[in-house]
């Protein structure tokens, strides 16, 4: 990592319907290294109550946000806005954004959305959070050392309890439990391995709610003839679980396995008050490490770990090869747009 | 009323079927049947050829722990004498034995029951009777593991020869299949990954990923590892929308020694253990299933069709992993 030495860029954010929009928020009013200048959210009351939070300026619309000469944006709109905000922000000329993932609803508005930054210069990047564990880090250092030999698979879950909102209206989300889930581990596999998926067979199911959209999936999914991987992307803790679900890898090698459980770090709670158990995380806050990275890009900079536009695209191919798997029931190729 | 039980093939599990025999009052071992005579004496009166076992020893059940090949063999031997048997899991190497031995066992009538242990083990009943009790509430997405080292310990090597064991997919997580099925009905789709079939890793690792679609709409996954040097491990998940079991061996053994003889010795690990009291070892609880359905004029839980049908499910991952295709099951 390269470090550009200039005054605090501006970062903006826009909107607010998502939970890891106001970890996203509290992490950047509380870095040194970027001036918070405002959000927007024209959508009801919410860009209001993040600015009081965060005790920064709520601008009435986002285009009056993007027009404030801001240095760089982060998109924690709902999915199926991330490209309309993303290519207003580059047509702004912003330096960089942040965008939540995925990185949109279909393959073409993310490949126009990294077309429209690549066009301007302006640098795209993917909100991809596990990329920022130190469990994972320390997990991908020792696979790139070979200390498991060669890689022959990757078992992988991101569970999760059901969240509620627009996450579960798939005309804002673009789909249910695959699409949400499956952009992370997709990522963190190609990451680690540095290989690109070429096939993706998936098995879907709706059997935890009983509505419209999937809330389980299973996916195998291959990179090249040497290496296949399953994910489990379903939503199914249940809503008393002790915490929100997991991202877990076994990795397999010809010299033996690493197994990481990325949020085990958490204490037990048993509450006579609340009635409940829960598991209090205490290991790194996740989201600190991807806005540092971020805000030196910004900066000009330069951040090997931060995920790109284009990252997003590969991790968007793979949950959209699961769909059009699940319809075949049947392997399919991933299409690279 | 006593039986004479003929112990076909003294390896690892011929051992552990003696001891569970050995507690067994109404049952006495008056035979096995293995070309090693040291091995065979430490469990019962060796024999080295069926005749003489059939004629000298005069068994009326047969208990087979041969390696996976030599299943059908004796089976239509012990069928053809007339006797009970018990056969160790998997239930043959290749469908069409399967099927055979079904056809045999349902047109002689002989009493049967395949080792299929699982069913014995408390953490795998205790889930069935939550599941059955409507504990999840509907099940709607199943995962199992089964993780081990390579195993060296069979006579001649053969578990290394995935042609005679079909490696860990048959062998092992045939376990998993045959409780998913009691637990979850049939399955319709079968879709899996794994090192079957790769020259590169034979007789030195396996690893298998399985994807079952159930009749009933449920999803399943279970993991087969002879890549695990660390010991042996076994998780378990059963999600429904009324609720989740979840069970890790690695969680639950009430007993861990860490002992300063070990080091430098055994490597000094902490060794974990998960003790049953007596009478309570699922080997004995299968094998005393078996007497108690023969006291009882009855067929033993662990029919020909359950073993069959678990194979069935274990064959169709290995064309899997060997075409890149789905099977699809009737």
């Amino acid at each position: 990592m390269t470090t550009a030495t200039t005054t605090k860029p501006l970062i903006g954010m826009l909107t607010f319907p998502h939970i890891h929009a106001l970890s996203c928020a509290e992490v950047l009013a509380q870095d040194q290294n970027a001036t918070f200048a405002g959000v927007a959210d024209s959508f009801g009351g919410r860009g209001y109550s993040v600015a009081h939070l965060c005790r920064v300026r709520s601008f009435p619309t986002e285009r009056e946000l993007l027009e404030s000469g801001l240095d760089g944006v982060i998109v924690t709109s709902e999915t199926i806005h991330h490209r309309k905000f993303v290519q207003a922000a580059a047509e702004a000329g912003v330096k960089a954004i942040l965008c939540e993932s995925p990185l949109a609803t279909t393959l073409e508005d993310g490949r126009a959305m990294v077309d429209a930054c690549e066009k301007r210069g302006v640098r795209l990047a993917m909100a991809f959070p596990c990329r920022y564990s130190p469990a994972l880090l320390r997990l991908r250092e020792q696979v790139r050392s070979g200390a498991v030999g060669e890689v022959l698979a990757i078992r992988g879950t991101n569970h999760g309890v059901v969240p509620g909102g627009w996450f579960i209206d798939p005309s804002l989300s673009g789909g249910g439990a695959v699409l949400d889930r499956t952009v992370h581990v997709a990522d963190l596999n190609r990451w680690i391995l540095g290989k690109e998926a070429t096939e993706v067979y998936a098995e879907i199911g709706n059997g935890f709610n009983h509505k419209d959209w999937e809330d389980t999936g299973f996916l195998t999914i291959r990179y090249g003839a040497g290496v296949f991987a399953t994910l489990d992307t379903s939503w199914s803790r249940p809503k008393n679980y002790p915490t929100w679900g997991d991202v877990t890898l076994q990795v397999v090698g010809t010299g033996g396995v690493l197994d990481l459980d990325m949020y085990s770090q958490g204490l037990a709670h048993y509450s006579v008050r609340d009635s409940r158990i829960s598991w209090p995380h205490w290991g790194s806050n996740v989201y600190a490490g991807l806005i540092s990275d971020f805000l030196n890009v910004v900066a000009g900079g330069t951040s090997p770990n931060l995920a790109t536009g284009e990252d997003g695209l590969r991790a968007l191919d793979v949950a959209m090869a699961a769909y059009r798997s699940a319809g075949l029931q049947s392997p399919v190729s991933v299409n690279r747009v | 009323m006593s039986y004479r039980v003929a112990l076909i093939g003294a390896g690892t599990m011929g051992g552990v079927h003696a001891t569970q025999w050995s507690t067994i009052r109404e049952a006495d071992v008056v035979g096995v049947l293995d070309p090693r005579g040291e091995a065979s004496r430490a469990l019962g009166p060796h024999y080295s050829d069926w005749e003489s076992l059939l004629s000298q020893a005069k068994p009326d059940i047969v208990d087979i722990c041969v390696p996976t090949p030599f299943h059908r063999e004796y089976v239509e031997r012990a069928a053809a004498a007339g006797m009970a048997i018990f056969v160790e899991k998997p239930l043959a190497r290749t469908m069409a034995d399967c099927d055979a031995i079904v056809e045999l066992v349902t047109r002689t009538g002989v009493p049967f029951m395949a080792g299929h242990v699982l069913r014995y083990f408390p953490e795998y009943l205790s889930t069935k009777r939550l599941v059955d009790d409507g504990a999840v509430g509907t099940p709607a997405a199943v995962r199992t593991s089964r993780m081990a080292g390579f195993p060296h310990q069979g006579i001649d090597d053969w578990y290394a020869d995935p042609v005679k064991s079909g490696g860990v997919v048959l062998d092992m997580i045939i376990h998993d299949f045959d409780w998913l099925l009691w637990t979850f009905g049939p399955v319709s789709r079968v879709f899996a990954c794994g090192l079957y079939g790769n020259a590169k890793y034979v007789g030195e690792l396996d690893y298998a990923l399985v994807t079952l679609r159930f009749a009933s709409g449920a999803l399943g996954h279970v993991t087969g590892s002879w890549a695990h040097p660390g010991g042996f491990r076994t998780t378990l998940e059963v999600a429904g929308d009324g609720g989740l079991i979840e069970h890790d061996s690695a969680r639950t053994a009430p007993l861990t020694a860490s002992l300063r003889s070990n080091e430098g010795g055994a490597g000094g690990v902490a060794v974990p253990e998960s003790p049953m009291a007596m009478g309570e070892d699922p080997y004995f609880l299968e094998i005393q299933a078996f007497v108690k359905a023969l006291d009882a004029g009855e067929q033993p839980p662990v029919t020909v069709h359950d073993a069959r049908n678990a194979a069935r499910v274990a064959l169709a991952a290995l064309e899997s992993i060997e075409t890149g295709k789905v099977v699809s099951l009737s």
